[in-house]
Parts: C-alpha cells; sequence; structure tokens
C-alpha cells in the first residue's frame, strides 16, 4: 500500500510541473497590459516602469518562470493587485467557507443519491424508477446558478423559510476563530447560532449538490443493477439469507465501487460548482473570491487559485485512488 | 384671491419642509445591513479613489468641512467651527472644533491637521497612484503640489497656504481622501511616509491603524472581499448626531438580483444602488421603499475624438445631437430616473446653465449633413460590452439605439466593442476611438469636475489625446475661473467656458441619471445625496 501511495505521487509531480507552465503562460498571453491592470487608469509612466521592475516583468521569460516557480514554491503566491492583500492569508480565511459548503454539498448529494439510486434500481422500469432518473436529469442539466436563483425565490423570498444570503445571520456579529462555522458556533456554546449555519448552508447545498446528486443517483442505480444479477447475489439469496443482508453485504459492497470514484470525481468538481454557487449565495469562499478576482483582472488571485484549486483536486483524487484500493484489493497489486 | 390661494398653498408647503427637515427622533439600536455593489479597497481614506470605499469611510472619518446632507455642493464646517480666505485667496485659516477626540483616544488638535496636511503634500511616489484625487486636485505633490503648506496657529488655528488661489479649494476639501485620522494610529499602521510598500501600511490593509477617525462610527473589521463591520461611537462629538444604530455591516453583493432578494427576505436593510431594471419590482413589494436622489450628480455623453473625420466637422457633430431620441433613451434605459441633459454638467452644479442642447429633430440633423458638404458618412463607434455604470446602464442597448438614430439620418456606423478594463478605457484614453459612450459621475460639485477634469481640461498644456478637441481661449477661461479672486469673477469665467463648449458641440451630452437606492420600509431618516454623502448616523429602524 506504501509504495503504492508513494508512486501515486511521484506521478503528480509531471501534473504539477505542467500545470505550474500552463498557468505562467496563461497569464501572459491574456490580452491588456499589466499596468493597466494594477494601476489603471491614473498610472503614469513612471509608476509603470518601477512596477514592471518590481514584478520582474522586464526580465527574460525563462528567467520569470524560475521566479514564479521559486516564489511558489517557497510559499509567496504573490498578492491581490486590487487591494494588496497577500494570497495565502486570504485563501485561508476563505477556504474552510468552501470546505463548509462542499461537505454540505456531498452529505445531500450522498443522502439523497444513494437511496435514490437504489430505490430506482429496485423498481427498475417502474413508475418511480422513471420518477427517478428523470428528476437526476433534470438535476445534471440544469445550470447551478439557475437553480440557486430558483431556490432563493422560492424558499427565500416566497415562503420566506431559510436565509439566502451568506453564512451566518449578520446581525449577530460572530466572530470565528477557525472559520469552519458549524464548528465554531458549537465551540463557543452558541447552539442558536449552530442552527442558524446549518439553515444558512440547506438552500447552497442544494444548489450545489444537485449535479453530484443525480449522478451519484444514476450510478448506484446502474451498479445495483448490475451487481444483482451477479451468480454471487443469486447464490446469497438461494442460501435463504435475508434480503437485507444481501442487499448490504453482497449487493452494495460491490456497488460502492464505481460510487466511490464518482464521488472523488464530484468532490474536485465541488470545487468548480463553488464559484457559482457562493456567486449567488453571497458565500464568503474561494469560489466567490475567484469571481471577483476574474471581474478586476486581479491576476496573481486568479493564478494562485487555479493552482491551489488543481493541488486540491490532485489531493482528492489521490485519496479517492487510495480508498478505491482499499475496497477493492486488487488495484494494490497491479 | 388666486394670490392668495398660491401663499396658502406655498406656506402650507413650508410648514411640511419644515416638518421634513426638524432632527427626527428615532428608535436607537440595531444593526443596520447595507448592501454595496462591491468590497471596499483599502482602509486609509488618503489612499483610496473609488466610490465603495468612499462609502464607508466617511461614516468613520471626517473632513475639516463637508457637504450638508442630501447636497452636492453646499460647504458646511465639520471639524472645523469656521474659516477665512486671505484676500489674495492664498491662504485658508480654519478654527478647529475643541474637545474632540479621535477613535483611539487621542486628541483632535491643529497638530494632527498639520500632519495629514503635510502627509498630502509628502506622499511618496509608490503611493501616489493609490491617491488619485490629492494630486489631481493640488496638481501634483511636494513642490509641484498647490498646496504650500499647513501651519499651526495655535491648538486650535490652522493656516493651510496655497501656491496659487483655488475657487474650487473648500468644495475639494470635503472628499474624504482629505480626512483628518490620528497621526498616532497613521504612524502606528506605517501611514506616516515612511513606509512606500502599500501593502505593508497596515492602516491601509485593515490592520492596526485602519481607520481611526472622530466620526459617528468606529472601524471594527473588515472581512476583505465580503463585508465591513463599523460600530456606533457613543462618545462622538456632535452629541445631537450620535448614531441611532450599534452597528453596520456593509456587504458587498455584486449580484442585482441578490440585492433585490436580500431586501425583500430583510437580509439587507439598504440596497445602496439598484439598477433601472428593478425600480418597478422595489415599487410594486409594499415592504420596501424606493430612495430617490433627488438631482443627479452625473453625465452620459457620445464622446467624440476631433482627429477624425467625419467627427472632426462641427456640423457632424450637431447632426448628431439632433439626431438622438433623447425621450426614447430616458424611458427605455433608465426607466424614466433620468433627465435630459441640457449641459456637460448636470443642473445642481454650481455655474450650470441650460445650453440650449439640440432636441431630436431628423430633418434637422439630414440638413446639417447636407451642409457640411461631407460624403463619407462611416464612424467607427464603441461601447463596453462587460460593464453598467451609473450613468449608463446597458451600454449595449443605449449602442443599438443610438446606432439606430443615426443610421436612420444617413450615418455608417461601424459597431465596437471592447472590456472596461481589457482596453476600452485605455483606448479611448489615448485617442484610439473616433466615437465612443462614456461619462462621468462628479467628485466634486465644481464645474472644474465635470468640463476640465472628466472632458476638456488640456493635458500638458495641450488638448488632451482623449477628445482632440483644441480650444484655446476654453483652456484659459476654465484656468482663470479656478483662479478667479471673487465669486463674480467665477461666474462670469465659467458662463463663458460653457458657452464656448456650446459653440463647438465637441461631445453630445446625452443624460443625467439619477442612481435610487432601496430600503426596507421600516428604515427611517435616511437623507440621499446624489453625489452619495450619506450620513448613516442619521439612519434608524423602525421595528421590534
Amino acid at each position: 500500500m506504501g509504495r503504492y501511495i508513494v508512486r501515486r505521487l511521484i506521478a503528480a509531480i509531471p501534473v504539477l510541473i505542467g500545470l505550474s507552465i500552463l498557468l505562467f503562460a496563461y497569464i501572459r498571453i491574456l490580452p491588456g497590459d499589466p499596468c493597466v491592470a494594477i494601476l489603471g487608469q491614473h498610472r503614469t509612466p513612471e509608476a509603470c516602469a518601477a512596477l514592471r521592475e518590481n514584478l520582474g516583468l522586464d526580465l527574460p521569460l525563462w528567467e520569470q518562470y524560475i521566479r514564479y516557480l521559486t516564489n511558489t514554491l517557497s510559499g509567496d503566491l504573490g498578492a491581490s493587485v486590487v487591494n494588496s492583500q497577500p494570497f495565502l492569508a486570504e485563501f485561508l480565511t476563505r477556504f474552510p467557507g468552501t470546505v463548509e459548503l462542499t461537505i454540505g454539498a456531498l452529505v445531500f448529494a450522498l443522502g439523497a443519491g444513494i437511496p435514490l439510486g437504489r430505490l430506482a434500481a429496485r423498481k427498475v422500469g417502474g413508475r418511480i424508477d422513471g420518477l427517478i432518473t428523470g428528476v437526476s436529469l433534470f438535476g445534471v442539466s440544469i445550470p447551478v446558478f439557475v437553480l440557486g436563483l430558483a431556490l432563493v425565490a422560492i424558499f427565500g423570498v416566497i415562503l420566506e423559510w431559510l436565509p439566502t444570503q451568506g453564512r451566518i445571520d449578520a446581525r449577530a456579529r460572530f466572530d470565528a476563530t477557525s472559520g469552519l462555522l458549524l464548528i465554531d458556533t458549537l465551540f463557543a456554546g452558541r447552539l442558536d447560532l449552530f442552527v442558524d449555519v446549518v439553515r444558512h448552508l440547506i438552500l447552497p447545498s442544494i444548489a450545489l449538490g444537485s449535479i453530484p446528486l443525480a449522478i451519484i443517483a444514476r450510478i448506484t442505480r446502474a451498479s445495483v443493477i448490475e451487481v444483482v444479477n451477479e451468480d454471487y447475489v443469486r447464490t446469497a439469496r438461494s442460501k435463504g439469507l435475508k434480503e437485507k443482508t444481501v442487499d448490504n453485504r453482497h449487493v452494495m459492497r460491490n456497488a460502492w465501487l464505481p460510487v466511490t470514484t464518482v464521488v472523488g470525481l464530484q468532490a474536485g468538481g465541488l470545487l468548480g460548482g463553488a464559484v457559482l454557487t457562493e456567486t449567488v449565495f453571497v458565500w464568503n469562499g474561494v469560489g466567490r473570491w475567484v469571481v471577483d478576482a476574474i471581474q478586476n483582472r486581479d491576476y496573481p488571485i486568479v493564478q494562485s487559485t487555479i493552482l491551489v484549486f488543481a493541488l486540491i483536486f490532485l489531493v482528492v483524487n489521490l485519496l479517492v485512488d487510495i480508498g478505491y484500493a482499499l475496497l477493492n484489493p486488487k488495484i494494490r497489486y497491479q | 384671491m388666486k394670490n392668495l390661494r398660491i401663499g396658502a398653498i406655498l406656506g402650507a408647503l413650508l410648514m411640511v419642509a419644515a416638518a421634513c427637515s426638524s432632527t427626527p427622533v428615532g428608535k436607537a439600536g440595531g444593526t443596520l445591513i447595507v448592501a454595496l455593489p462591491g468590497d471596499i479597497v483599502r482602509t486609509d481614506a488618503a489612499l483610496m479613489d473609488d466610490s465603495n470605499t468612499s462609502y464607508v469611510i466617511q461614516q468613520v472619518v471626517e473632513t475639516l468641512v463637508g457637504l450638508e446632507p442630501g447636497s452636492t455642493s453646499k460647504v458646511i464646517p465639520v471639524l472645523s467651527e469656521s474659516y477665512v480666505m486671505s484676500a489674495d485667496g492664498l491662504t485658508y485659516t480654519f478654527k478647529l472644533r475643541s474637545g474632540i477626540k479621535f477613535h483611539d483616544g487621542t486628541e483632535f488638535n491643529a497638530d494632527a491637521v498639520v500632519f495629514n496636511y503635510e502627509r498630502f503634500i509628502g506622499l511618496p511616489t509608490e503611493l501616489r497612484d493609490y491617491a488619485f484625487y490629492i494630486g489631481d486636485i493640488f496638481g501634483g505633490y511636494g513642490s509641484e503640489s498647490n498646496l504650500e503648506s499647513a501651519t499651526k496657529i495655535d491648538d486650535l488655528t490652522v493656516a493651510i497656504k496655497l501656491r496659487k488661489a483655488s475657487s474650487n479649494f473648500l468644495l475639494t476639501q470635503t472628499l474624504q481622501v482629505f480626512a483628518i485620522q490620528s497621526p498616532t494610529a497613521l504612524v502606528l499602521g506605517k501611514a506616516d511616509n515612511t513606509e512606500t510598500d502599500v501593502a505593508k501600511i497596515t492602516a491601509a490593509t485593515g490592520g492596526a491603524g485602519a481607520m481611526v477617525g472622530t466620526g459617528p462610527f468606529k472601524f471594527v473589521k473588515w472581512v476583505v472581499g465580503d463585508s465591513v463591520e463599523i460600530e456606533k461611537n457613543a462618545e462622538y462629538w456632535d452629541k445631537a448626531k450620535v448614531a441611532y444604530v450599534d452597528a453596520i455591516i456593509f456587504k458587498a453583493v455584486a449580484e442585482e438580483a441578490q440585492r433585490v432578494n436580500g431586501l425583500a427576505t430583510g437580509e439587507i436593510d439598504l440596497a445602496q444602488t439598484i439598477a433601472p431594471a428593478t425600480i418597478a419590482a422595489i415599487a410594486a413589494n409594499p415592504d420596501l421603499q424606493l430612495i430617490d436622489r433627488g438631482s443627479s450628480f452625473n453625465t452620459f455623453q457620445i464622446s467624440m475624438n476631433h482627429t477624425y473625420a467625419p467627427i472632426s466637422n462641427p456640423k457632424i457633430r450637431e447632426a448628431i445631437a439632433y439626431a438622438i431620441d433623447y425621450d426614447f433613451l430616458i424611458a427605455t434605459f433608465y426607466a424614466g430616473a433620468a433627465v435630459r441633459a441640457t449641459n456637460w454638467m448636470p443642473a445642481g452644479v454650481a455655474y450650470a446653465k441650460d445650453l440650449n442642447l439640440p432636441g431630436y429633430d431628423v430633418e434637422k440633423a439630414k440638413q446639417l449633413i447636407a451642409e457640411s458638404g461631407e460624403t463619407d458618412l462611416t464612424i467607427d463607434f464603441w461601447y463596453p460590452n462587460d460593464v453598467s455604470r451609473p450613468y449608463m446602464p446597458d451600454p449595449k442597448g443605449l449602442f443599438e439605439a443610438i446606432t439606430a438614430n443615426l443610421e436612420a439620418v444617413g450615418f455608417t456606423i461601424n459597431p465596437n466593442s471592447d472590456g472596461w478594463r481589457e482596453g476600452y478605457l485605455d483606448d479611448e484614453n489615448q485617442g484610439k476611438y473616433e466615437m465612443w459612450l462614456l461619462g462621468w459621475t462628479g467628485d466634486w460639485a465644481g464645474p472644474d469636475n465635470f468640463l476640465k477634469t472628466a472632458f476638456f481640461g488640456y493635458k500638458n498644456g495641450a488638448p488632451s489625446k482623449e477628445f482632440a478637441y483644441k480650444n484655446d481661449a476654453l483652456d484659459k477661461a476654465m484656468n482663470d475661473a479656478l483662479a478667479a479672486g471673487t465669486e463674480a469673477e467665477a461666474k462670469t469665467l465659467w458662463e463663458t467656458a460653457q458657452d464656448l463648449i456650446r459653440a463647438d458641440m465637441p461631445t453630445v451630452p446625452v443624460a443625467n441619471s439619477k442612481p435610487q437606492a432601496a430600503a426596507t420600509i421600516d428604515l427611517k431618516g435616511f437623507i440621499g445625496s446624489a453625489a452619495l454623502n450619506e450620513p448613516l448616523n442619521l439612519v434608524w429602524l423602525d421595528r421590534p
């Protein structure tokens, strides 16, 4: 198992180097002068010259790349050209927001997706199966921001059941410590605010979790249908085992494998989805931040966010592969 | 009899007006949630050139003189008790209020004023791009600045000396960039001209020494990209104006739909700006109120560069002015919240007069084109494709409507667009566009801010590349007007300047929009201002 993990880690290195080259090139081929982006309309030629020298833009490209790589490896991921705030510190204050939202979305997607998939598989070809398949097709098709705004309009504005903006009631003026508000409110002994945080999580989690839910439901349905007709399941049934035991021990255990892969991929994909969800729900996370950065042409923030997102995607996929290897011994010995 | 009736109506109106202007007695307490269209940029008043930061910072810091709430041009003393201008117009002596303390407990006095003004004069080169207005208003820094010195006369008297007289001086000193911040805090936050890297000036990045003023609210924290929190200053010096609400949270809500939704769900109390497209929805909701800010403080125009033909021909520019269906544009794109421009500056700006600009007259436009002698009527016309501005809520829609108007009288339009920051602003500024859509929101209500700063002032002694509009007499009139020693002289010169512009029709002013705010129905005491000088200490929430 250890060798497997090391092999996977080594395989990630060329991916990261390739990514850094792509990112470096991407920022340089974008239209527009960095001086305009940073100093804006009121810039003077002297200030531009000083800025170019300061950013090393007067150096040859290869030297600029080496500088970029050295800075990145030493943890210096740049600062915002709009408000001068350092990337890493800002990223770390926002990341818990995105993590909380991603977990909320995954809980929703798994909590609803797997039972729905199982139910559809059990009633395959029937009305319930048709309904679930139809709903999951809808879930995959609807853009996140459309669903988000619809949820806001229905559950926020019309029914007034749930809050639609932010992570916590702003009027509470709560001071977070870790940034994970579910934990912070509990530690502060504020059960009322914990409930408030959960209520704030519901709509964005549904919006963000809708696509993974649909995919998970469909994959679960497909893999259960596939497994349920296997010989060993028939054998288990013919031995007289209870349906529940057959389902849990024989069917689901094998059906889990493709579901795990999909969950891993979806977890990475959720980071992308968070960009839109956070904007719609005025959620203080990395996603909304990067949208603002794109709109403000805040290149260092965009560049470093993509790099860190890619790193997270790699790590999540690695964890999924390890999980997969744990579930399926065949993988470990390949 | 008729006169009597009119007199009675006027009397009644005056009584209503008096009732409205008397100090309201509001309910104390609560947290006010204000939605801004974007986040603030810095927490140092001097290093600021954007409206979101200015809107927040004005609640926390104060200037020597300010604008009367609701007005864009009436200057009133704030941290000063009174001021006197010397006969030569070069020295302004401010008598300061006594007994005022900064939020950090230190004294507000002449030393503090001198410290701040010396900071403005000597701002390090590296920081000057972040403090656009200081350099722009005083024409530079150090020996180039029109601000020569700030001298302490006694503990509560300061003399500010200019190199040459400037009739806009007091009006410009109402801008929050000239706020007096605690010297102790500025030193603590490295905002004392010793640090040149803005990222290390904690007073500007929300850390130590950030936003320490004398205002009715104190800075609490800035969650970058999300919100700013300020709280009531119970020790505020003007006891009649101690804030009603306990705290204000300014949230950056970029999506227009979410600003309106937030108002409807009660998650937002006040949306500082709403788009014309949502005015009808707000008006239809009995739980919400629309806030009209009264006058306009911006101008939207069809901008033109005179190096290109046929724009270089004055008859063609006049023809374009006659070709535009102004009423249609205002009804369609501003939901009526705009007025037809009668000048290059809005009506509320000092010395602005109705210049009798051309109205919509297709036949007249065609006649002028025929008289112009131009045969090639092709014009390259540009609009920004990724923004909306308060004076230009739907650039693409406006562009299409104006294009249709121009084609109807015989012009051939080559349509072009670019991203606002990707190239639009830069290219139009460098004179690369023949005709384009742009406008200006005022910083101060002086004619110089519109006619000179925004539009037709010469740059480095020559016509700007942007408009390439050459009129030496106009440039001289505007410079003389700024240096005028008396009000009457300034008035005459600014009127001359306006007549000169009207005669040339260098661009075509279209509309002065009135960006609206919206609030929940229980928000009271709000005094809107077209210049966005809106003191929120006067606001209270009428709810249990």
